[in-house]
């Protein structure tokens, strides 16, 4: 374990900055849900955000796909880039964004389709595949990187529905991985899992780092030091403290993270 | 029915007289300190009221259908035992006072019992509708030659005998009709449907959704006017007339037009709810890939809800079958068999309108007709709200 620390401390001093938001803000209505956040998403690494309910974690999430786009009243200031570039500027185009940012729901929600439909989606809507055989391809990776490839291949044109719970949370990671996306947000992905689809699911999470920037939400502080090399810590639409995941475990800077992963708030 | 009328109103008087009886009664029986009692002296009288007027009333139902069935008249004796069960179920509920009387549970039985007998009649009703119908097809079978019911491609009734019932081209016309009313209706009322459930803003919803069900709201005669006097010359002078499809104002078009016009809310208010119930989480993950808002609504939450829609559809098709007004005035009574649609033709419901209106002797053939036609109706109907109701019931499992 202490090992495996001082590795991932070593890998993430010389990775690069993903995703980088400056003081943002973000309003619904009148309800101040986001203070003035500034954080650093590493690329190749796995961020978790924690914190009590209604804190303001699945908002912040939003904004970097810019799924609060879809709610009328959402409204978000500050800058968020992305490689640089910023997500927020007027020549970007949402959904191209979220193509590349691809994001994975609390409850599975695979669409009423069979599963290969379910995964081929993406890939057919933005043209990623030239022909059949390309589109085959695309699915079975697809599949394979969301460990499903075993369970489906037989059954790819029973409908996604079908699966079990944690088949379905598994299949959705397949769906987004197949647009090709550089960014994996999930909101509290396995909330809605039993214990053993949940280790399925954190063991595969852990995978998607090779490939990916993951950020996940997640309400179990367990499941962020188990699959999480950076935390952020939010209370009451603040970002109180952000660091390596087994700092804000041990040794807290802030009292109300230290309260929180203690049990005295949430 | 005259003899009923005092027996109802000695009913009611005894049940208002029970009311007050039985809370007074209750009062009595409690000394004034009504938290002795186990039931309050409200449901004391709710209870008493109940006893007299379900059993008695449910006598004079029984009575005056046996007396139907029987031809024979309501003889005093009938007024009699109604009186007597209300006198005795009020008589009983009063005796009944007793502190530690638990009124409020037999009114509830009271009560399932109404509810039963509520849903019964219903169920009778429909099972009546179809005997009788019955009954009148097959005297009408007797007289005339099923396949040629069936078969022939002629209507030409003759009230002196000798006429060709041929239900083909009335059949021909309701099926017509009501495709071209479907065709403009479906549409119309499912982008009407995705516009409001998908893009319009509470506001918007809030005056549009009222507004198109207004339509629903209009009698269909009013519709038939509007065929009549508006576009069916509307649609001769800039359409049939220059085209050379003939110069009738009455026209299948017409009629089906102003029919779809009727059945656009009864498709858009369905599939919008159909629309609504598609879970958020589903458009949501589409978005979440990339998909635009019409590709969202065009490749999952149409098809999500397209068992319903479906279910929905068929619905309003058993409505367009079922319509006679606007076909009367918009597309004439003339029964014809021909793919024009800017041609009068007519519908199995207008003649069976037609049949039974007039000078009629409910014995020819002529006039039997109507329910041979009207059974069919019904079976072809009845099919199709049974397919509806199936796919709709399906389509409900996908996602509880
Ligand atoms: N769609 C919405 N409309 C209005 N307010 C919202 C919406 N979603 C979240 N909020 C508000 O924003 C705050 C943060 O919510 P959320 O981001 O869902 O918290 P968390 O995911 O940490 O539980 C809460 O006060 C919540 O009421
Ligand atoms: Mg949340």
């Amino acid at each position: 374990m202490e090992d495996m620390y001082h590795a991932d401390r070593a890998m993430s001093t010389q990775q690069d900055i993903k995703i980088k938001a400056d003081k943002v803000q973000v309003y619904y209505a009148d309800n101040h849900a986001i203070k003035d956040v500034d954080v650093e998403i590493a690329d190749k690494t796995v961020t978790a955000f924690i914190g009590p309910s209604g804190c303001g974690k699945s908002t912040f999430l939003r904004c970097l796909n810019r799924m609060n786009d879809t709610i009328d009243i959402c409204r978000v200031e500050g800058d968020i880039t992305i490689d640089g570039e910023d997500i927020y500027d007027p020549k970007v185009d949402p959904v191209q964004l979220r193509a590349k940012v691809g994001m994975v729901f609390q409850k599975p929600n695979p669409f009423p389709k069979s599963i290969y439909d379910n995964v081929a989606y993406g890939p057919k809507i933005h043209g990623l595949a030239r022909n059949k055989a390309e589109l085959d391809e695309i699915v079975e990776k697809s599949l394979r990187k969301a460990a499903l490839w075993n369970e489906a291949k037989d059954r790819l044109t029973a409908p996604g529905t079908g699966l079990s719970g944690g088949q379905q949370q598994r299949l959705c990671i397949a769906r987004a991985i197949a647009t090709a996306p550089e960014v994996l947000l999930m909101d509290e992905p396995c909330s809605a899992l039993d214990p053993i689809a949940t280790a399925q699911v954190e063991e595969l999470i852990d995978e998607l780092r090779q490939s990916y920037s993951v950020v996940i939400v997640t309400h179990s502080m367990q499941q962020a030091a188990r699959v999480s090399q950076k935390t952020a810590f939010f209370h009451l639409g603040n970002l109180v403290e952000y660091d390596d995941t087994d700092k804000i475990f041990t040794n807290p800077e802030d009292s109300r993270t230290e309260s929180y992963i203690s049990g005295r708030i949430g | 029915m005259q003899s009923l009328t005092l027996p109802f109103i000695a009913i009611a008087g005894l049940a208002v007289l029970g009311y007050f009886l039985a809370k007074s009664r209750a009062l009595q029986v409690s000394e004034g300190d009504i938290r002795k009692l186990v039931s309050l002296p409200s449901q004391h009288a709710l209870n008493a009221v109940l006893a007299t007027i379900v059993p008695a009333v449910a006598a004079i139902l029984l009575i005056s259908l046996y007396v139907r069935l029987t031809d024979g008249t309501g003889s005093w004796f009938f007024q009699f035992v109604v009186i007597g069960l209300a006198v005795t179920g009020l008589a009983l509920s009063l005796i009944g006072i007793k502190t530690e009387t638990r009124a409020r549970t037999f009114a509830e039985r009271w009560i399932l019992g109404l509810l039963i007998f509520a849903s019964t009649i219903a169920i009778l009703t429909t099972i009546g509708i179809v005997f009788s119908m019955l009954f009148e097809t097959f005297n009408f079978f007797g007289q005339y030659d099923w396949r040629d019911f069936f078969f022939s491609t002629n209507w030409s009734p003759n009230f002196r005998g000798n006429s060709d019932l041929g239900i083909i081209p009335l059949l021909w016309g309701t099926l017509y009709i009501s495709f071209i009313a479907l065709a403009f209706a479906v549409p119309v009322g499912l982008f009407a449907a995705i516009y409001l459930s998908e893009y319009a803003g509470p506001r918007m919803r809030s005056v549009a959704k009222p507004a198109i069900e207004v339509l629903a709201g209009i009698p269909t005669i009013v519709y038939g006017l509007f065929a009549l006097i508006t576009v069916g010359p509307f649609l001769r002078d800039y359409f049939a007339a220059p085209m050379g499809f003939g110069q009738s104002a009455s026209s299948v078009m017409t009629a089906g037009l102003v029919m779809g016009v009727m059945l656009i809310p009864f498709v858009s208010s369905l599939s919008d709810d159909i629309i609504n119930a598609v879970p958020q989480a589903m458009r949501d993950g589409s978005l979440g890939l990339g998909a635009t808002k019409s590709e969202t609504i065009r490749q999952v939450v149409v098809p999500a809800a397209l068992p319903g829609i479906v279910g929905a559809v068929l619905l309003a098709a058993s409505r367009a079958i079922g319509e006679t007004m606007i076909v009367v005035l918009g597309a004439g009574a003339a029964a014809r068999l021909s793919l024009n649609p800017f041609e009068a033709m007519t519908t199995v419901t207008v003649k069976i309108v037609s049949q039974l209106t007039g000078d009629t002797d409910f014995a020819s053939p002529e006039t039997l007709v109507a329910f041979a036609l009207g059974l069919t109706l019904f079976v072809i109907t009845l099919g199709l709200n049974v397919l509806a109701l199936y796919i709709v019931r399906k389509y409900r499992e996908q996602y509880e």
